[in-house]
């Protein structure tokens, strides 16, 4: 490792300096790996400005080793011939993947630049699938071992120059650095529930940071360990290199919720931290005053925040932030509570702000789960899986600005967040020693209903049986967030497979979307029974018992080991909403116990059918 | 602190240029400048009172005459209490709200010292108090008030404390990431989310005040009769004379009090404190009250509070924050102060064990005659307390639902309602015996009757408020589907109230049974009239000085009221939450 940094930093400087033979040299005595290896870890503005003079053939072989998404930002460093070029090198297999993976619209325009490419198939009749692009995840050649990249300066309104590369400042501090953190919670019962694995995490100054992930992946906990507000269960953050604890770090937080007082003005309420900080009135009011004309809210200083309308509120909750030039801006799903319209109108006047650097920040650490959003705004995206959460991608994004969501670059960033969140093997970490937190023998269920699963193998039925799940997400108008838990509810059940970032129907989900209610429950409680564990057990209990009735509290005990409350409530209420919609047992909510139905009961819900959709 | 901002959208309201001091807002001056006055000469003469020499046995008169001062009297004596009471109540929800290990057993601790009734403090506070100050008007005056302060003070303690523990969580990170000092985040964050609930918690305790201020003011403890003069011993003595005509007049004077105190006191709180509404839209109901836009346009106030008001929250607000910013580097002193702490817990807890086992061995010493007397009265309380609510609830749930679903009737009888609930029942209790007797029924019907005035309010008014949250929606269903009466009550109204109804029957049921105390024994026309039960029994122990008896009687009486609120009110009122809650 540290003879790879050594070598990296002698081929940076010979970029810099820009004696190109000796650094295509230095790359050429590698070998094929370790030159990739070394590659990933310079620069972005490096990478591109080394690639640009690479011969083609050394260049094809590099390529291969990074994701679709960099192998095409790299490709355009050179002329189109020599795209052209590069890929007829490449080993064709690898090719293949590479065409395979990149969305319509970055292949159609890759293709109107260098001509006609044998391309498999597109996807509207099922592709043949190349043997690599199954075994290799996205995500495993963006873990830390593959060439991670590493997130170093960009002045924020620094445009990707392909040839001419600036010249760079020495490497900044990190501001942020978090090493071995980690949270977990402990259980009644003594147990620990793991929230966070241990991560390392390094924020720079001058960049946008977006932390993505499903709902409960823990990315607002990791956010409230990085600015202080709570503590690491172990390891520690470093705010420019010392211990946060003994610090009294600058930084402001943007509340999902706004967190504004309602009882003060909006004047006041911006003031309020500059009160905190001691800071005599003149000049107080001066700042405040300052902040609230930079959101565009003058004139409104002496309403309240109830008189306002939800942008406007959180304009009060950005102005609040700015007023104490915070070094870190955090921002914690700051458009969610939004409505579409007004969010997007706020999200193109932060970055107006950031990029016209209006505002006194050195970074920005936006928490969101929407895609869409993070690639809109960051220059680096970090992916984190989830139980516990980890880091499943980070990457840098140098789209330049302002970015266009229909453009094909743009596409292919989303497109390839969508595989990174919904595949499920995440990178493999080596467990922490000491604590054990064992996985469970029962995966939660995934939170959906009936109903949900059956609407999305209908809209399937309706695209050929296949989707690509960031186009179902935009045709059903759905946060990543509700839909995630349907397709898996789906895949689990047998009724989709989820490839590569596609959803494709099963003949057992076609057979099931189309039939009548009382098949559908049938089939519904076949294929639960078949492939889920919890369910097989509940009903083997409720059989043995001579009542045929047990408590709920049973299956809240079995879940207990392993997740915390809130996931358990979930949980057992999904279980109750599924295992009722398929007659698997009937329960009481008040006595709280669940029954084995009577064939009398099942005869009588015959013939009243309950609408899956509607079933609570 | 600025609620007393002066409003220039008004000022420009008057169309021709006005003087400083000329026009309207000076006018507006003039009662308040009187009001300043009054209340100076108001301290000096209670100073002078309170510092002269003991006399535990006023003479009250009875003439009307004495009435102003008596009245004058009683109101600071509960408006002392209450500051107390706002005194503890803050300190006592802010250690039990951020010390967890002082939460779990102070938060179970309020649940009970509420079901003490005043009278069984009675002895302990007066002789403490008394020992204090043994030649002083001050000693008997601050047990007094100290009687009043334990009946008012624990559910604004437990409000504030549940106020504290439902802030939201963004809000409390807020104050933390903007580095809050500890006022700061007291007084822009804590106090202003706390406010409604304080406020309307201390209406309610400063009507407790007045409901239980006959016991206060003139009681006999042993051998010792102590008497203060005062709007409730004027009214006792009223009554144990039968003076009708000194009855009348006294509850006359009472009633004038606590509607003065609702229109000037009370109404403007309520109306302030509406600014403290943790809401985000705007609410389509506003209370409007007068004095409160007199006391804020006030130019006087208004430049009172500019130059001092202002400048010392200013200068406080600055001198914590700087403090803060050095405290913040320095985290040891947490330490030192959570090691203090655990000290006074360990002496406190060390206290508490001595007094219950003392306790214990007092109630070692209660005989099976007595025990039997408490028994048999805790049943008979038992039963009228029951048949009091059964009562209350019967003509309430009709005439709440009435009152709450038709806005036209709500509009008459809603006022009507609310000045009837403000006159305290006991002062009310002289005449409803006097009749009662008077037509040969017994104290035994009569209590039932005064346990009834004081509690149907509070189902009344949750009725009310049930019954007009009912949805239209499900109204029209009921009425689409031709349900009878009897089925809309069963289907719809019963279910739609069954919550709010819980909620007020857990208060009415508490105060049932501290009211049982002023309601079964009765000082009238020279006579005792009581009858059996365990207030009673708790009147007469203390009067007569038995302390063993009181103590065990008032131990029956708590664990009692706790037991019922944990095995009937708290499942009721799970139950209520669960099923019959109208958000789907």
């Amino acid at each position: 490792m540290r003879k790879g940094s050594v070598r990296t930093a002698q081929i940076s400087e010979f970029i810099k300096r820009e004696r190109w033979p000796e650094a295509i040299a230095a790359l050429e005595k590698l070998s094929s790996a370790e030159g990739a290896d070394c590659f990933g870890s310079l620069a972005d503005e490096e990478q591109q400005a080394l690639f640009s003079q690479l011969p083609v053939e050394l260049a094809a072989r590099i390529l291969s080793h990074f994701p679709y998404y960099l192998q095409y930002v790299l490709l355009h460093t050179r002329t189109p011939a020599d795209m052209r070029a590069v890929l007829d090198y490449m080993p064709p297999d690898e090719r293949m993947q590479l065409l395979d993976e990149l969305p319509d619209e970055a292949w159609e325009r890759l293709e109107e630049e260098i001509g006609e490419l044998k391309r498999p198939p597109l996807p509207s009749s099922p592709a043949p699938p190349s043997p690599v692009a199954k075994t290799v995840l996205p995500s495993q050649r963006t873990s830390p071992s593959a060439p991670v990249i590493r997130s170093v300066v960009a002045s924020p309104a620094t445009k990707v120059a392909p040839a001419a590369l600036p010249v760079r400042e020495a490497p900044l501090e990190a501001i942020i650095e978090a090493r071995g953190l980690e949270k977990s919670f402990p259980q009644a019962d003594g147990h620990n529930v793991q929230i966070i694995a241990p991560l390392d995490l390094s924020i720079y100054p001058g960049t946008v940071v977006a932390l993505l992930g499903a709902s409960g992946s823990g990315k607002s906990t990791l956010l409230r360990m990085l600015s202080g507000l709570s503590q690491p269960s172990s390891g520690q953050v470093l705010w420019r290199g010392r211990d946060l604890a003994q610090t009294v770090p600058n930084v402001a937080i943007v509340f999902q919720s706004f967190a504004l007082f309602p009882w003060l003005t909006v004047l006041e309420n911006v003031e309020a931290p500059l009160l905190a900080r001691a800071i005599l009135e003149p000049e107080r009011r001066k700042r405040a005053m300052r902040a609230i004309n930079t959101v565009g809210l003058k004139g409104f200083e002496n309403a309240y925040p109830k008189e306002l309308s939800g942008g406007m509120k959180q304009r009060v909750g950005f102005a609040r932030a700015l007023a104490v030039q915070p070094e870190v801006l955090f921002m914690d799903e700051p458009f969610s509570a939004l409505d579409v319209l007004t969010a997007e109108n706020l999200r193109g006047e932060l970055l107006d702000l950031w990029l016209g650097d209006k505002m006194d920040i050195k970074t920005i650490f936006i928490v969101t789960h929407n895609i869409e959003e993070a690639v809109l705004l960051a220059d680096r995206v970090i992916v984190l899986g989830r139980n516990p959460a980890r880091i499943r991608a980070d990457f840098r994004i140098t789209l330049p600005r302002p970015r266009d969501r229909k453009s094909p670059q743009f596409v292919i960033f989303v497109d390839y967040i969508y595989k990174v969140m919904t595949s499920t093997d995440a990178v493999v970490v080596p467990p922490s020693p000491g604590k054990t937190t064992e996985a469970s023998r029962y995966p939660l269920l995934p939170h959906a209903r009936p109903g949900g699963i059956a609407g999305l193998l209908e809209v399937l039925i309706d695209t050929q049986g296949t989707e690509d799940l960031y186009h179902l997400a935009e045709r059903l108008l759905m946060e990543v967030d509700d839909l995630f838990p349907i397709v898996d509810a789906a895949v689990l059940l047998g009724f989709a497979t989820l490839e590569e970032g596609d959803v494709n129907i099963t003949p057992e989900g076609k057979t099931w979307a189309e039939a009548d209610v009382s098949t559908q429950k049938k089939l519904f409680r076949e294929a639960a029974l078949a492939r889920i564990l919890l369910f097989q057990q509940m009903v083997r209990i409720l059989r043995e018992k001579s009542d045929h009735s047990i408590p709920l509290e049973l299956f809240r005990d079995i879940l207990d080991e392993h997740h915390s409350e809130v996931d358990i409530q979930r949980q057992l209420e999904t279980v109750l909403n599924w295992g009722r919609y398929c007659e698997l047992f009937a329960y009481d909510s008040e006595k709280e116990r669940l029954y084995l139905p009577s064939d009398a009961d099942a005869v009588t819900e015959e013939d009243n059918p309950e609408f899956p959709a509607r079933s609570v | 602190m600025n609620e007393h901002r002066h409003n220039p959208a008004n000022a420009a309201r008057i169309p021709w240029p006005s003087l400083p001091w000329v026009g309207r807002s000076f006018l507006i001056d003039v009662p308040i400048f009187a009001v300043g006055v009054a209340v100076l000469y108001i301290v000096v003469a209670l100073a002078r009172y309170w510092s002269g020499p003991l006399t535990p046995q006023v003479e009250i008169d009875l003439h009307a005459r004495a009435l102003p001062l008596y009245a004058l009297y009683s109101t600071l004596r509960i408006a002392i209490a209450y500051l107390l009471s706002l005194v503890f109540t803050l300190v006592y929800g802010y250690i039990a709200a951020y010390n967890a290990r002082a939460e779990r057993f102070m938060v179970p601790l309020l649940d009970v010292l509420q079901s003490i009734p005043v009278l069984s403090f009675l002895p302990g506070v007066m002789l403490a108090m008394v020992a204090l100050f043994p030649h002083r008007q001050l000693g008997v005056e601050m047990g007094s008030i100290l009687l009043i302060f334990t009946g008012q003070v624990w559910n604004m303690a437990f409000s504030f404390y549940a106020s504290l523990k439902s802030i939201p969580r963004e809000m409390r990170e807020a104050a933390k990431i903007y580095g809050f000092s500890w006022w700061q985040r007291f007084t822009e964050v804590e106090l202003p989310f706390a406010a409604i609930g304080l406020v309307w918690n201390s209406m309610m305790s400063v009507a407790g005040g007045w409901f239980f201020l006959m016991a206060c003011e003139m009681f006999v403890l042993g051998k010792r009769d102590f008497r203060l003069p005062g709007l409730g011993s004027y009214l006792q003595t009223a009554a144990s004379t039968g003076n009708t005509r000194a009855i009348f007049s006294g509850v006359a004077a009472m009633i004038a009090i606590v509607v003065l105190t609702d229109q000037l006191v009370w109404r403007p709180a309520v109306a302030w404190a509406q600014k403290f509404k943790f809401e985000n839209v705007e609410a389509a109901e506003i209370v409007h009250s007068p004095v409160l836009t007199l006391i804020r346009r006030s130019r006087l106030l208004g430049l009172l509070t500019r130059k001092t008001v202002t400048p010392f929250f200013e200068s406080l607000q600055l001198r914590f924050a700087k403090s803060n910013g050095n405290a913040s580097a320095a985290a040891t002193t947490v330490g030192r102060r959570s090691w203090w702490l655990a000290m006074v817990g360990l002496i406190a807890l060390a206290g508490a064990l001595y007094l219950a086992s003392r306790g214990v061995v007092l109630l070692a010493g209660v005989s099976t005659t007595e025990l039997h007397m408490i028994v048999r009265g805790l049943l008979a309380t038992l039963a009228r307390v029951t048949v009091a609510l059964v009562l209350g609830c019967l003509w309430t749930v009709p005439a709440g639902v009435a009152i709450g679903t038709q806005p036209r009737l709500a509009k008459i009888a809603q006022p009507l309602a609310q000045i009837a609930a403000s006159v305290p029942a006991t002062a009310l209790f002289p005449v409803v015996v006097l009749a009662l007797v008077r037509m040969g029924g017994g104290l035994g019907i009569a209590s039932i009757l005064l346990l009834l005035l004081g509690t149907q309010w509070y189902l009344l008014f949750n009725v009310i408020a049930g019954a007009s949250a009912i949805p239209t929606e499900l109204e029209e269903a009921c009425k689409i589907y031709r349900f009878n009466r009897w089925e809309r009550w069963r289907k719809l109204v019963l279910p739609a109230i069954f919550p709010y109804l819980i909620t007020a029957l857990i208060t009415a049921s508490g105060g049932a049974w501290n009211a049982s105390i002023v309601a079964e024994y009765f000082h009238l026309q020279g006579r005792i009239f009581s009858t059996t039960g365990l207030g009673a029994l708790i009147s007469q122990a203390s009067d007569d000085g038995n302390f063993r008896l009181l103590f065990a009687a008032t131990v029956f009486m708590a664990g009692t009221v706790v037991l019922i609120n944990r095995l009937v009110w708290r499942r009721l009122y799970r139950l209520a939450s669960i099923r019959f809650t109208l958000n789907m």
